[in-house]
């Protein structure tokens, strides 16, 4: 089942006198528990495909279509709705809340229609991401891999379609990286959900099912993953 | 979480909760003081408001009042007043044999209808002297001591309790005679005392209709318009400072400003995750606005109980009663103070709460 399906995406920034084209002419589709990178030098749009993919964005031209649903043109408040229900983001600085706990960060998506089993479910998560003995934690307290756990916790924690990833190795060591791709790869699997990362980092590849590489806002060669 | 977001950043959120609170301790305090200003004040003034003198206008050659004036006086005020007609002469007055100096002896009738005794006894009073307190004390006189008045020696028969510090018949400085002792036949001033301002007020005026419709024969001095024009005053000083305490809640309200505008900047990326993952402008929102609020109450609180305990200090040493604070006006000027500052701290979290939630995520995410 395809969850994202973008065709003809554009973003052009105007820049003084200058016209910026940061994506010129991407379609894109991703399939439920599909494990997606995009890779491609600085500059090459891979955010810009990201924000658009995550309804942070809008494209210049072009459409994004979310679970056959157009999603295109909608106002900041559906898109932020949808955003809560279809969608969650891990990001390279984790950005957990410092003040809350573990178990706090993971409900902070829905902590403001929060119940016992909102509770519940961020303890399961972060107990099948191995941190079950860190859910009082403050992240000052966790490592940067324990972070990104919490952090993937908190992407899961609205049952999302899609899970995008900005840099999500990009500030651990290759170990723990391993770790964290791991958790990716088996969360793809396990609960069907698409995730794409966006990565300069190729220990991704090894877990992708395919690679899209982006050159100047266009997509290169594309590599399917055997396995 | 708001609660949270506060004390991560402990030191700052004090200091702009201190502000609310210094605004908030100054707007009631001064408040409050100007209120026991004008309750000590009141208190001092007592009656006044009822009371009023006629004199002769001696600008006109009317030197005294004759006793078909005091007629007409008693006719034109109310049923329940009290008129006490009054002689004065210039006498040389000697205590415990010092030397004479010239003093105002007062002749009344029944001065038990002014006057209480502090010691000894007022009525009757045929004979004798009675003493203000002020003099008593100068002079060390006590109910049987001896003066002489115009070489003639008189016995004290009583001291007379204090009067209120601004009423014309306020007796502390005075000593009083009976008015039989007296030779002339006309009275040089006529007390009035009405059981309330606006009856005195009548009366004046009925008495200038009468007594004055020919030629100028007398002055009314009636002080309750003097009072009313006082109690402005002190509703004018009571706005005043209040508007003075507001600069400082003002300040207050800029470095609340200030510290929900740092932490903006500071957590714009928090800010922003918080919207990619679904939070609506009008939660971000909201839940700035519950930061600044919880400031401006903290503060709010703490400014309260530190002005009650001023307005016990300021009470007990201005009005003597330190219980006095807890009195109608104050609850209103604390009450006024608090809500001000919960309401400058919700204000000023508008700004920041509004940037803090309009900013597109993808900015805040970049960096």
């Amino acid at each position: 089942m395809t969850v994202i399906d973008a065709q003809g995406l554009v973003k052009r920034y105007r820049t003084g006198g200058q016209t910026l084209y940061a994506l010129a002419g991407i379609d894109f589709a991703l399939e439920a528990g599909e494990f997606v990178s995009i890779m491609g030098p600085s500059g090459s749009g891979k955010t810009t495909l990201l924000n658009i993919l995550g309804l942070l964005d809008t494209p210049t031209e072009g459409t994004v279509l979310l679970e056959g649903q157009d999603v295109t043109g909608l106002g900041d408040s559906k898109r932020t709705a949808l955003r809560k229900r279809t969608i969650g983001f891990v990001f390279q600085h984790f950005y957990l809340l410092p003040t809350l706990t573990a178990v706090e960060n993971v409900e902070v998506p829905l902590l403001l229609d929060s119940g016992p089993q909102v509770k519940k479910r961020a303890r399961t998560l972060l107990e099948r991401l191995g941190l079950g003995e860190r859910l009082d934690h403050k992240p000052d307290e966790l490592s940067g891999g324990q972070k990104q756990r919490v952090a993937i916790a908190r992407s899961l924690i609205n049952s999302p379609k899609v899970v995008l990833a900005d840099e999500p190795t990009g500030n651990l060591d290759s170990e723990t990286g391993r770790q964290i791709l791991d958790e990716f790869r088996r969360i793809a699997d396990e609960d069907d959900v698409a995730i794409v990362a966006v990565t300069h980092d190729d220990l991704v590849n090894e877990y992708v099912d395919r690679t899209v590489h982006l050159v100047d806002g266009t997509i290169g060669r594309e590599r399917k993953n055997g396995g | 979480m708001a609660r949270r977001n506060l004390t991560r950043t402990k030191m700052r959120s004090l200091l702009a909760s201190l502000g609310i609170v210094i605004g908030v301790v100054a707007i009631a305090s001064l408040g409050m003081f100007g209120v026991a200003l004008q309750y000590s004040f009141t208190q001092n003034l007592g009656n006044v408001g009822n009371q009023l003198t006629v004199y002769p206008n001696s600008g006109e050659n009317v030197t005294e009042l004759t006793e078909r004036d005091i007629r007409t006086i008693r006719r034109e005020a109310s049923a329940t007043a009290t008129v006490s007609p009054v002689k004065t002469r210039v006498e040389p007055v000697s205590y415990n044999r010092e030397d004479e100096v010239r003093e105002t002896i007062y002749g009344v009738e029944n001065p038990e209808e002014l006057y209480e005794a502090k010691e000894g006894r007022v009525s009757p009073f045929r004979s004798g002297a009675l003493v203000g307190s002020s003099v008593a004390e100068a002079h060390d006189l006590h109910p049987g001591s001896q003066i002489t008045v115009n070489g003639t020696s008189v016995r004290i028969r009583a001291v007379l309790e204090e009067g209120d510090a601004f009423s014309p018949t306020n007796p502390d400085n005075r000593v009083i005679v009976p008015a039989t002792s007296f030779s002339q036949r006309g009275y040089s001033e006529v007390y009035v005392m009405e059981s309330t301002g606006t009856q005195a007020n009548e009366t004046a005026m009925g008495i200038r209709d009468s007594l004055n419709n020919r030629e100028d024969r007398v002055f009314v001095q009636e002080l309750g318009s003097l009072v009313d024009t006082i109690e402005e005053q002190f509703q004018i000083i009571n706005t005043v400072l209040a508007g003075i305490a507001s600069i400082s809640l003002l300040v207050a309200g800029i470095s609340i400003l200030n510290v929900m505008l740092m932490s903006t900047v500071e957590r714009r990326e928090e800010i922003g995750v918080l919207r990619a993952v679904g939070y609506q402008k009008r939660d971000v929102l909201k839940v700035m606005l519950m930061e600044a609020t919880l400031l401006g109450f903290l503060g709010g609180i703490a400014g309260v109980i530190l002005s009650i305990g001023a307005g016990l200090a300021i009470n007990h040493y201005a009005v003597g009663d330190a219980m006095a604070v807890f009195r109608l006006p104050n609850a209103w000027y604390v009450g006024a103070a608090f809500s001000f500052g919960v309401l400058t701290s919700i204000v000023s979290g508008l700004y920041p709460a509004w940037k803090a939630a309009s900013e597109e995520p993808v900015d805040a995410l970049r960096g």
